[in-house]
């Protein structure tokens, strides 16, 4: 088999944040550091060479990307400051913008004016629509959203935003599986995958391997940015209008979006209050930390970095206001307050999910589950030889 | 020749550098002032138990040149001697120099009485602290000037008179003081040499916490017939010999976190010890975890041979990880075998940290102002006018090449004070 080399790898990952790898003669420190590095999936120090080989096709192929989590234990031990933590980061950026068949994921890593532009644009579009779609009769009294933009008809935009961010989402994550899985991925019997569906729960739901790294203040930080986030999504994908109002099954006593004052320990008020803590003190810390440079994890940020931070605190920061306005009665305010945040939340979800660092939420736990599935495979495999 | 006082070199430092040096220098006809801080002059290469390139014990070497020293009236010495300030120029330096006491005097004949009737024990320092020596002492066994030291918490405490009593010679005074002495000098030769990297700082290596991680240093002492297990090599923690060793190369050299540099010694050293451990226990079996193998000239030769042995597996990947297994007795090395791209656990009996060396200028630069480079060696064999330096000062070396450095820096002063 032929080997394919590009020479011209680590200069076009430049623009995914690559430091200097050449720095790094292959001692293989990080590797026997790293907590979550096995004999099976060893990494970081394979992937320096891949780099500086320009081994393209080996790179896609690899699991190791998505194992790790960047505790920085690699980085901060390693003798020659190559800094291999933010190189498997590097890679994850550049995995995330192969996996992309539209080719709009590079674009968004690979040039910071396209990112901002791209944002710009959903979001001035998001205002234009949340302008033109307004009710026509608004409650100038009392701050009543419903009056200007019904719940119901929210969802029906929410569930078509949803349903085109997961046929993305999807559709890169199915090949991420196949780079990874190759001719495996239809050989493996669907048994093994049944066997080991539990795993991908798991993991989707728990990041477990990240809390055998040595920093477990990153895992608590990522678990209440995950948490807080899942708990607003389930209130808004599903609890906006009380249900799923489009089918008619709903209650009105449980919408997210309401003109009326639940009682404090309301079940969706108390979620509402535990994402909104979540986030903010989750979001809060990792901008402190990479302002500050405070550990290895943060001390190089991305455009991309910057921008999903930036982002989500700006649409938990509006949130919170959007609470206090409806709940002081300030009509005007409440409602130029919602557009904001949906002229930021709604970019923040249809770039990044399905194109750039959110995607991780679907590729990561695929990708651990495949690998348990192959070493299961393999293992059956010996068994029966 | 107008002015012998300003004809005369200082050379500071009497390891095997300076040795060389002041040695050289009054051999060539010029007066020769040696200092040293420590109570007997050999420096480091005292502490070895074989050296390149014939691998034989140093003190055959530093024989020859202690007795060019007696037979030289040229040469002056001085040790627990310590530079306090240096001024002046090239051709007419003042130099004040510190003498430590030693509160023991001429009349010494080592009988060793005054070691019998201490009690206070004090770490040996000779031995890289594993073991202890009493608190008179003799520095080890070929020590030059063969004379005791009281160590000055010993004078301070109530065991001093009855030391002072048990000396046979009235050799022991106790109301030795720390003297200052100054010199006129036309040239100054700075060889103050190097100290082992404090491997306490590898975190990741467990020294100090595991008895079992020793240093290339500890190896050469505990193969030495003075040293602290009479030439035994056993293990620290239960004294029994080991089946398994590790050397650890570039135990904090080449590494942005420690040394950035490579000493360039330590690959061969650690084959050295390797070959102790061999000798000693036929079956043993000896790992050399390395990044790359640093073996130049005729030294190759050695690592040739080396190789050649079944037993000693040259293991290419640098260790991350020392921990100690389940049983607590022997020690787990984390490492990828980064030939085979393999990560593995490697369970031994000793490890043996290859620390680097470590420029003394670092810490304690000299008293008048030279240029340092960025790890604290002098930057130049000539430091400034009049100033030289010479072996492991100026850049880490072996012994044959601090010889060589030493015998250069010679040639320098000489010809620094011939000029006028």
């Amino acid at each position: 088999m032929s080997v394919k080399v590009d020479p011209k790898l680590m200069k076009d990952l430049e623009h995914f944040g690559l430091k200097d790898v050449n720095k790094c003669f292959q001692c293989g420190n990080c590797t026997a550091i790293c907590p979550l590095s096995t004999p099976e999936n060893s990494f970081p120090r394979r992937f320096m060479r891949y780099l500086q080989l320009g081994l393209t096709d080996k790179i896609l192929k690899s699991p190791e990307p998505w194992l790790c989590y960047y505790c920085g234990d690699c980085s901060t031990q390693c003798p020659r400051e190559a800094e291999p933590g933010e190189a498997m980061m590097v890679l994850r950026r550049y995995l995330t913008s192969r996996y992309d068949w539209t080719g709009f994921s590079r674009k968004f890593y690979t040039s910071e004016r396209f990112e901002i532009v791209a944002v710009a644009i959903v979001g001035i579009l998001v205002g234009l629509a949340l302008w033109l779609f307004r009710g026509s009769n608004p409650n100038m009294e009392h701050a009543a959203l419903n009056s200007v933009w019904p719940a119901p008809a929210i969802e029906i935009a929410d569930l078509v935003m949803a349903a085109i961010l997961t046929f993305f989402l999807l559709s890169n994550t199915y090949r991420c599986a196949k780079f990874i899985m190759g001719d495996l991925l239809y050989r493996i019997p669907p048994a093994i995958y049944i066997k080991k569906a539990w795993e991908l729960v798991v993991h989707f739901a728990t990041q477990k391997r990240f809390g055998e790294c040595t920093d477990k203040m990153q895992w608590f930080v990522h678990l209440l940015i995950m948490t807080g986030y899942s708990t607003v999504f389930l209130l808004v994908a599903v609890f906006l209008a009380g249900g799923l109002h489009v089918i008619g099954l709903y209650w009105d006593q449980l919408a997210f979006q309401r003109d009326v004052e639940y009682a404090i320990w309301h079940p969706i008020r108390l979620l509402g209050y535990y994402a909104t803590a979540a986030l903010l003190y989750g979001t809060t810390y990792a901008i402190i930390g990479r302002l500050k440079k405070s550990k290895a994890p943060y001390k190089n940020s991305h455009g991309t970095d910057w921008m999903f931070l930036i982002l989500l605190e700006l649409t938990t920061l509006t949130g919170i206001f959007i609470h206090f306005a409806r709940i002081v009665d300030l009509p005007m305010t409440t409602y130029v307050l919602y557009v904001v945040h949906l002229m930021v939340a709604v970019p923040m979800l249809v770039l990044e999910v399905p194109f750039a660092k959110w995607a991780h939420l679907a590729f990561r736990p695929v990708v651990v589950f495949l690998t348990q599935v192959k070493e299961e495979y393999f293992k059956e495999q010996k068994m029966l030889a | 020749m107008a002015n012998t006082e300003t004809q005369s070199i200082l050379v500071v430092g009497g390891g095997i550098s300076g040795l060389t040096t002041a040695i050289e220098a009054a051999e060539a006809g010029y007066d020769t002032y040696l200092i040293e801080k420590n109570p007997y002059l050999g420096g480091r290469v005292a502490q070895l138990h074989n050296y390149f390139p014939k691998l034989c014990p140093p003190f055959c070497g530093l024989e020859i040149n202690f007795r060019r020293i007696r037979a030289n009236p040229r040469i002056r010495f001085f040790t627990m001697a310590e530079v306090e300030s240096i001024a002046g120029e090239e051709g007419n330096f003042d130099v004040t120099i510190r003498l430590n006491p030693r509160y023991v005097n001429e009349k010494c004949t080592c009988c060793g009485k005054c070691a019998e009737a201490c009690t206070m024990e004090i770490e040996n320092a000779f031995n890289y602290g594993m073991d202890k020596r009493k608190a008179a002492y003799l520095p080890h066994d070929m020590a030059v000037p063969a004379r005791y030291v009281l160590d000055p918490a010993l004078v301070k405490s109530a065991d001093a008179q009855k030391v002072k009593e048990a000396c046979p010679y009235d050799a022991i005074d106790l109301a030795m003081e720390t003297k200052t002495m100054n010199l006129k000098v036309g040239s100054i030769v700075w060889a103050t040499g190097w100290k082992p990297y404090d491997a306490h700082k590898l975190e990741t290596y467990g020294f100090g916490e595991f008895p079992d991680v020793i240093t290339n240093v500890m190896m050469e002492r505990l193969a030495a017939w003075g040293g602290p297990t009479q030439g035994k090599i056993i293990r620290p923690s239960d004294g029994l010999p080991p089946k398994t060793v590790a050397f650890v190369q570039c135990a904090g050299s080449r590494d942005q976190n420690h040394l950035p540099y490579c000493s360039g010694i330590c690959c061969l050293a650690s084959m050295k010890e390797a070959t102790y451990v061999r000798e000693q226990i036929p079956d043993a079996k000896i790992y050399i975890f390395f990044i790359d193998i640093r073996a130049t000239d005729r030294l190759e030769d050695f690592y040739v041979k080396v190789k050649k042995d079944e037993n000693l597996h040259f293991f290419k990947g640098k260790v991350a990880k020392i921990t100690q297994d389940t049983s607590g007795k022997a020690l787990v090395l984390r490492v990828e075998d980064t030939i085979a791209e393999s990560l593995q656990e490697i369970t031994v009996d000793l490890v043996v940290l290859a620390t680097g060396m470590q420029p003394n200028t670092s810490d304690s630069p000299l008293p008048i102002q030279v240029p340092y480079d960025d790890y604290g060696f002098i930057a130049a064999q000539s430091a400034k006018p009049g100033l030289y330096a010479a072996g492991t000062t100026r850049t880490p070396t072996g012994v044959a090449e601090a010889v060589q450095d030493g015998t250069a820096a010679a040639l320098k002063a000489i010809q620094s004070i011939a000029r006028r």
